[in-house]
């Protein structure tokens, strides 16, 4: 037994090393003086220095407004996508018509649509609905993917609650949307998590749509990022403070709905028995 | 997630009450309805366009015209070499992506499930990688290998065990951008898996303890079928996107060397983007939803069969 | 028409170079309160005009909104807004090559603007150097111009002066040539000398050179040197194709002895270079040049001001590329502004006056002094600016003037290097380098490679002219 424990803490160990050094090395890096940067050998004491942040924030192309833009795409879409996907998962895991499974099916190959192909026929409703270039075009892009995944999570979750509780409020004279919103979804609420987080994720680091369809008032961060590749060179120094700034907010808010997932997967194993 | 005695009194249940059945349809379907039609809006329209595509020439001078091309891009499509060699290469990244990603996924689950202190704290360091954009993951992975002054590239060269350029030559290239990839979504797998892990009754668990059994023994034969379901669900998960996702090697070889990365996504924007032969991608792209489809449909019906599918 | 009076005028002013053009009358503010946008590659002049605007808003009050992309980022964007008949960028930065080429029917022909009589002048056209106008500005028919030299990149020799001046004796009595750039250098003796350093100099540096070999456009930038100078080419007349483009090149002659014997000579080049050169694109190379890790590099001159901020400040020579048995071929790779013809005439009106404004003398060196970027001057008169000949020399406010002569020898028409301007292009420059990549990783010898790429490119053609036919 003590062989497995020793052996289980040298893997975590490289498990942790493995995981963490590349986002360590990426931290530090954003705050190296440029010539610690791009030594050829590796500066592990340096002074560290917010330049590459400040010209981030500063000059013609400052990211102030590509985070805002950042923000409000991936924040409304992933409203508008939980919002209509826990309804509609619910519908789909209470129902029972001939046919759910393919309508179940087509929900999720509607996220498996390879990107380069979609974007030409969503370019051509973009442009007569006058969507290209804003960012409400953005979110509707983002709608694309975001919404079949939230349907099929939410689904699995609401799948997963057995109807009794309902069944029982709804003998007691409840109407169907108040069993769904006073029994069922509070029950699902980590699931609600999950799936914020994830449709969140997926947007605010989305490249490919942002690429094609933001224009000029509506470019994000992960554009910005793209725009360090220049001509001539690299910014490294800026680029891996841009990588910190874009994935910060992201591991904090996963972080903290990590928490309620695991409340809320604990409970539910708990009620399971 | 649900275990075997939850799912059993859901079936029971779903019997009991056929005389509500008109009701609830329609109140699910007036549930379903405003996500489905957004759904149906964004995707049925662009398909039946991409279907179109595939069949003419797309010009794109002065607006977008389609000519009827009939079945031209289709035959290509069958007789490209280079396309083959892109579905031979993208079959073996994913199949060394996502295999890696299931194992160590679910090898990472297990431990830190089986931690007894520190179990947040690892787990919240563990589940970082996940969260940047794929685009950065490729281009930090640029940057830790490059042979100036990358940091993975320095450790190699200091310990003898590799002085090439990682991403110059075509073995490195394509283990560097496989790691890459496994780097990056391993921790979704994990996650879910350990989702999984900790809904586990405990009692049963307990009792196998009890009985003697040996933790390989225990993992074979109790966990392991257990949190299987889960385990499917985080692979269609994962592979749906691992079809599809290009950002790593599009922001790191492009393709290169010598084709050695060039999996079909790449080919696929290649031809939209930059040769702008439109007809033939939306065939390049409609291989590529086949192929997702086929995948997607294997695993539900797997999924069915151990009667788990939801 | 600003000419030499116009420049002394303004000259008194030498540091405010960005202070509003000198010229009376409104036509410049016709368009006011207008926006624009502008959507360009990450390029020096364009960061630094996104850098201080302020100048141009002052002088026409229109407003334009820079974007600025990777390159492939930019051909998506631009082709799709082509398509769209939206016009949402008026203003294009329009690569000669995979924006040009395929879409001058989408751009607008300067003529029409320039003989306008409401819009202001142009500095003298014909202060543009005239193989970068017809190369960055013209596609088959000389009489429209489609868009105004903005930038003007162009591969050549850069090396270690002062290694040079350490180890050149030795290497004269070595290899029996003299090592120092000029005229008469030749790819032979560019070889031997780098394998020299590599095996002599282990001290100084680590390889003789590098190249910008990945699997990427910029291997067919550097391999294109090498096939000219040995007197192969992409097209018959590839004077006329790569200079003003074609809509109909011919057959593709890459498999000619000559070429066949570049391809060849480039693999065994590429074999003594520093490894890191096959993950070496546009960016790569010039910094392991200037971490001092290789005694020459054949790199784009715009990298002169990265090296002056490095270790090797004050070290580099730069010079003319070597000769092959036909000619020392230096590629050239500047782009033009544009106007999107999709966009409405008013904004195409406002957007001349940008055009204007951005590849004028007063801005052109206004880039070359910024902070922000390198600049490179696309004007004649701007090399001949006594503060720019002054830069010349170190230490040097604007680096990449540094490199002054060694470009205006690459221009020449004699020496600069075009590639083929046809609407197969962006094709054709995949299955070349692609073929090439697979050469350099020993997958297939020279002659295997430039026949694969022939027909790659045939198939190019092929594809190429499907599309566009009704």
């Amino acid at each position: 037994m003590n062989g497995g424990r020793i052996g289980g803490k040298v893997l975590l160990a490289v498990v942790l090393l493995w995981t963490i050094v590349p986002l360590l090395w990426m931290l530090m890096s954003s705050l190296k003086p440029q010539e610690d940067i791009t030594s050829t050998t590796p500066v592990l004491a340096f002074t560290p220095t917010l330049e590459h942040y400040k010209a981030l924030f500063s000059g013609g192309n400052s990211i102030g407004s590509y985070a805002v833009n950042s923000i409000l795409a991936a924040g409304i879409s992933t409203l508008i996508a939980v919002g209509l996907g826990t309804l509609a998962g619910y519908g789909l895991a209470r129902s029972n018509f001939r046919g759910k499974d393919h309508v179940a099916f087509w929900i999720i190959s509607t996220r498996m649509a390879p990107i380069a192909a979609a974007v030409l026929p969503l370019f051509v409703i973009f442009r007569a609905t006058h969507l290209l270039g804003t960012t409400w075009g953005l979110i509707v892009a983002y709608l694309s993917f975001n919404l079949p995944f939230a349907i099929w999570i939410m689904n699995a979750f609401f799948a997963d609650l057995p109807p009794s509780l309902e069944e029982a409020a709804l003998v007691d004279g409840a109407s169907r949307w108040t069993a769904f919103r006073k029994i069922a979804l509070p029950l699902v609420l980590p699931g609600v998590a999950t799936t914020a987080i994830l449709c969140l994720v997926f947007s605010w680091n989305d490249y490919a749509f942002a690429s094609t369809f933001s224009g000029p008032d509506s470019q994000t961060l992960p554009i910005a990022a793209s725009q360090l590749v220049t001509q001539t060179e690299i910014d490294w120094g800026q680029l891996t403070a841009i990588g910190t700034i874009v994935v910060a907010p992201m591991i904090v808010i996963g972080l903290i709905v990590r928490r309620w997932l695991v409340t809320g997967l604990t409970l539910g194993a708990v009620t399971g028995e | 997630m649900a275990t075997a005695v939850e799912r059993g009194s859901t079936a029971g249940t779903e019997q009991r009450a056929p005389a509500r059945k008109e009701n609830r349809f329609t109140f699910a379907g007036r549930m379903m309805a405003p996500a489905l039609i957004v759904l149906a809006l964004l995707s049925i329209f662009p398909f039946i366009y991409i279907v179109l595509m595939s069949l003419s020439r797309v010009g794109l001078i002065g607006g977008i015209d389609l000519h009827w091309a009939g079945l031209d891009n289709w035959s290509r499509l069958f007789s490209d070499e280079s396309v083959g060699a892109a579905w031979v290469r993208s079959i073996v990244y994913f199949v060394l992506t996502v295999g890696l990603e299931m194992v160590l996924g679910i090898g990472i689950a297990l431990l830190v499930h089986s931690l007894v202190w520190g179990k947040n704290l690892v787990l919240s360091l563990v589940l970082m990688p996940m969260f940047m954009a794929p685009a950065i993951v490729g281009l930090l992975g640029r940057f830790l290998t490059d042979s100036t002054y990358g940091l993975y590239a320095w450790v190699l060269r200091e310990t003898g065990l590799y002085t090439g350029d990682i991403l110059g030559s075509t073995t490195s290239a394509f283990i560097a951008v496989t790691l890459m990839d496994v780097w990056e979504w391993t921790p979704l797998i994990a996650l879910i898996v350990l989702a999984g892990l900790s809904s586990l009754p405990k009692p049963v668990i307990e009792a196998s303890r009890v009985d003697g059994a040996t933790y390989w023994q225990r993992l074979r034969h109790i966990v392991l079928p257990m949190i299987a379901g889960v385990v499917i669900v985080a692979l269609l998960v994962r592979s749906m996107d691992a079809i599809r996702y290009f950002d790593i090697i599009y922001n790191t070889t492009n393709g290169g060397p010598a084709d050695a990365t060039k999996i079909v996504p790449i080919r696929l924007y290649e031809t939209a983007f930059r040769f702008f032969d439109l007809g033939y991608a939306a065939a390049i792209g409609l291989s590529m939803l086949a192929v997702s489809i086929l995948l997607a449909n294997l695993f539900m019906r797997t999924l069915r069969k151990r009667g788990l599918a939801k | 028409m600003a000419g030499a009076g116009g420049a002394a005028l303004w000259l008194g002013g030498c540091g405010s170079s960005n202070s509003a053009k000198p010229v009376a009358g409104d036509e410049w503010k016709q368009f006011g309160g207008t926006t624009l946008n502008f959507i360009s590659e990450n390029t020096a002049p364009t960061s630094a005009i996104a850098a201080n605007l302020k100048p141009f808003t002052e002088l026409t009050g229109i407003e334009i909104k820079i974007v600025q992309l990777e390159l492939a980022a930019l051909v998506q964007k631009v082709a799709l807004d082509f398509a769209s008949g939206v016009g949402s960028y008026q203003i294009v930065y329009a690569d000669p090559y995979q924006v040009l080429a395929p879409y001058h029917e989408a751009l607008v022909d300067l003529n029409e603007m320039m003989q306008d009589p409401e819009l202001p002048k142009l500095d003298d056209v014909g202060d543009f150097i005239p193989t970068q106008l017809d190369a960055a500005g013209r596609f088959v028919d000389k009489d429209k111009l489609y868009a105004l030299p903005y930038d003007a990149p162009t591969m050549i020799w850069q090396y270690r002066k002062d290694l040079f001046e350490k180890h050149g004796d030795r290497i004269k009595q070595d290899l029996g040539f003299d090592p120092t750039p000029s005229d008469s250098s030749t790819w032979e003796q560019f070889y031997k000398t780098s394998k020299w350093f590599k095996d002599n100099a282990k001290d100084d540096v680590s390889y003789g050179h590098g190249h910008q070999a990945k699997q990427h456009d910029s291997l067919m930038n550097d391999f294109s040197n090498v096939l000219w100078a040995y007197g192969g080419d992409y097209f018959e007349d590839g004077d006329t194709v790569g200079r003003l483009g074609s809509s109909d090149p011919g057959e593709p002659i890459l498999d000619s002895d000559e070429a066949i014997e570049a391809a060849d000579f480039y693999r065994r080049l590429v074999s003594i270079a520093h490894p890191g050169s096959l993950g070496w694109d546009w960016d790569g190379l010039g910094a392991a040049f200037s971490a001092g890790q290789m005694a020459m590099a054949v790199n784009w001159h715009e990298f002169a001001a990265g090296n002056e901020e490095s270790k090797v400040k004050g070290k580099v020579g730069y010079a003319r590329l070597p000769r092959g048995p036909k000619r020392s071929a230096n590629m050239y790779g500047g782009t033009g502004l544009g106007i999107n013809a999709t966009a409405s005439e008013r904004d195409q009106k406002a957007a001349y006056l940008f055009l204007n404004w951005a590849t004028s003398k007063k801005t052109q060196l206004a880039n070359l002094e910024s902070d922000v970027g390198g600049g490179t001057p696309t004007r004649d008169s701007v090399y001949k600016l006594p503060e720019v000949e002054k830069a010349k020399e170190p230490p040097s406010k604007m680096p990449n003037i540094l490199t002054a002569d060694a470009v205006f020898e690459a221009w020449k028409p004699e020496n600069i290097g075009l590639r083929p301007k046809i609407a197969a292009w962006n094709e054709c420059d995949t299955a070349i380098f692609t073929q090439l990549s697979k050469m350099l990783a020993g997958q297939q010898g020279a002659e295997q490679c430039m026949s694969n790429t022939k027909d790659g490119f045939m198939q190019a053609i092929d594809n190429a002219a499907a599309l566009r036919s009704a």
